[in-house]
């Protein structure tokens, strides 16, 4: 096996462990959360979501590989991942309103229209979100938690970069740093996969206390997502 | 299939318990320090033996910040070592994937290599770097980051 092709292998298996051994931990409640509000469409919800985060890391880590350079694309990148833990953050706590069935208030006829166009947006938008059924939200999802920092995903940044910069050409870079990034994600699926299934096992037991459970860590979640900005 | 659901939950269980306490830092830092080991890497280098070896590691610049570039100088005694050394950085109790920094001969048992230590948002502190001698073993530096 040539040193390239082993990266790559090395790329996976940081993705596996990591998986098991610090995604679960960081993002496992979360994904625990949503596989149980999900319903009946969770593999699907899941594999969407999963897409989501796969296309973030492989376009970050073809930027990185592409500029060779970790840190200049991280401080760039600083104030959008900001936005992106603001955003899911407050995206948790609405789809956690939403499964605990305080949403009434975002749905009361004839409230939005007294408001103005923005207020009005604001509170559609938070309805959507909170309508937890829908399938649509979970490849956004995805894109958007691919950016929240993580210091597993940073590890194989530094890795993307020093392959980037080891390139021979620039676009060998972005593919090299692009396909490192794809693998370390796929890499890091089966773990949270695993605890969304053992979350749908037990909530077909449990589906009533743990929906609203999972409603309730949704947005506590979603409360330490933002916290994180302070 | 009630057999194959119960074993499902006592491994899913011990995989909760084991992220939590990751979460909540109970293995953090196991087997890691001892009372000759608490010499502070932000304040100047450190010195340990491997067996008849002297290993000294010095991080500049300080304080030693994470998500910044940072040199590892490695200075060894009594070893022949080759034209290059690799160290590895690492978060007890947390896996944070493989951090190589390699560090290349800079003069007479004298070692150098730029690495960056990322930013983990448990908040967590310690980390450790671990220089690899071949055919001695390893010498392991835990030391306090700044986020």
């Amino acid at each position: 096996m040539s040193s390239i092709d082993s990266v790559y292998v090395l790329m996976f298996m940081t993705g596996l462990m990591g998986g098991f051994g610090h995604c679960i931990g960081m993002c496992g409640p979360a994904v625990a959360a949503y596989s149980i509000s999900v319903g009946e469409r969770r593999t699907i919800a899941y594999i969407l979501y999963s897409l989501g985060r796969i296309t973030t890391y492989s376009i970050l880590g073809g930027i990185i590989g592409l500029t060779g350079s970790f840190l200049g694309i991280t401080k760039s990148i600083e104030k959008l991942q900001s936005a992106a833990i603001a955003l899911i953050g407050s995206t948790m706590i609405f789809m956690g309103i939403g499964i605990l069935g305080w949403r009434a208030y975002f749905s009361r006829p004839g409230k939005a229209a007294s408001k103005s166009y923005l207020t009005s947006l604001i509170i559609k938008s938070m309805r959507t979100i909170s309508e937890t059924g829908g399938l649509g939200v979970y490849f956004p999802m995805g894109l958007v938690l691919g950016f929240i920092p993580c210091g597993l995903l940073y590890t194989s940044l530094i890795a993307a970069a020093g392959a980037g910069a080891a390139a021979g050409s620039r676009v060998e870079g972005l593919l090299r740093g692009a396909a490192m990034l794809m693998l370390f994600g796929l890499g890091t699926t089966p773990a949270l996969f695993l605890v969304g299934r053992l979350s749908s096992i037990m909530s077909v037991k449990f589906r009533g206390r743990l929906y609203r459970l999972a409603g309730g860590l949704m947005i506590i979640t979603g409360a330490i997502y933002i916290s994180r900005l302070f | 299939m009630r057999m194959f659901i119960k074993i499902i939950y006592r491994y899913g269980i011990c995989i909760l318990v084991t992220a939590l306490m990751c979460c909540l830092g109970l293995t953090h830092g196991i087997g890691i320090l001892s009372a000759e080991e608490k010499c502070d890497l932000s304040k100047g280098a450190c010195m340990k033996t491997v067996g008849d070896s002297e290993v000294t590691l010095d991080i500049s610049p300080k304080p030693v910040k994470a998500m910044e570039s940072l040199i590892f100088s490695v200075h060894v005694k009594g070893v022949n070592t080759g034209d290059n050394l690799v160290l590895e950085l690492a978060m007890p109790g947390m896996y944070m994937g493989d951090n190589h920094v390699l560090l290349k001969k800079a003069g007479e048992s004298r070692y150098s290599g730029e690495g960056v230590i990322p930013r983990c948002h448990s908040g967590k502190t310690l980390w450790s770097a671990t220089v690899d001698l071949p055919g001695k073993g390893q010498v392991e530096f835990p030391f306090d980051v700044l986020y």
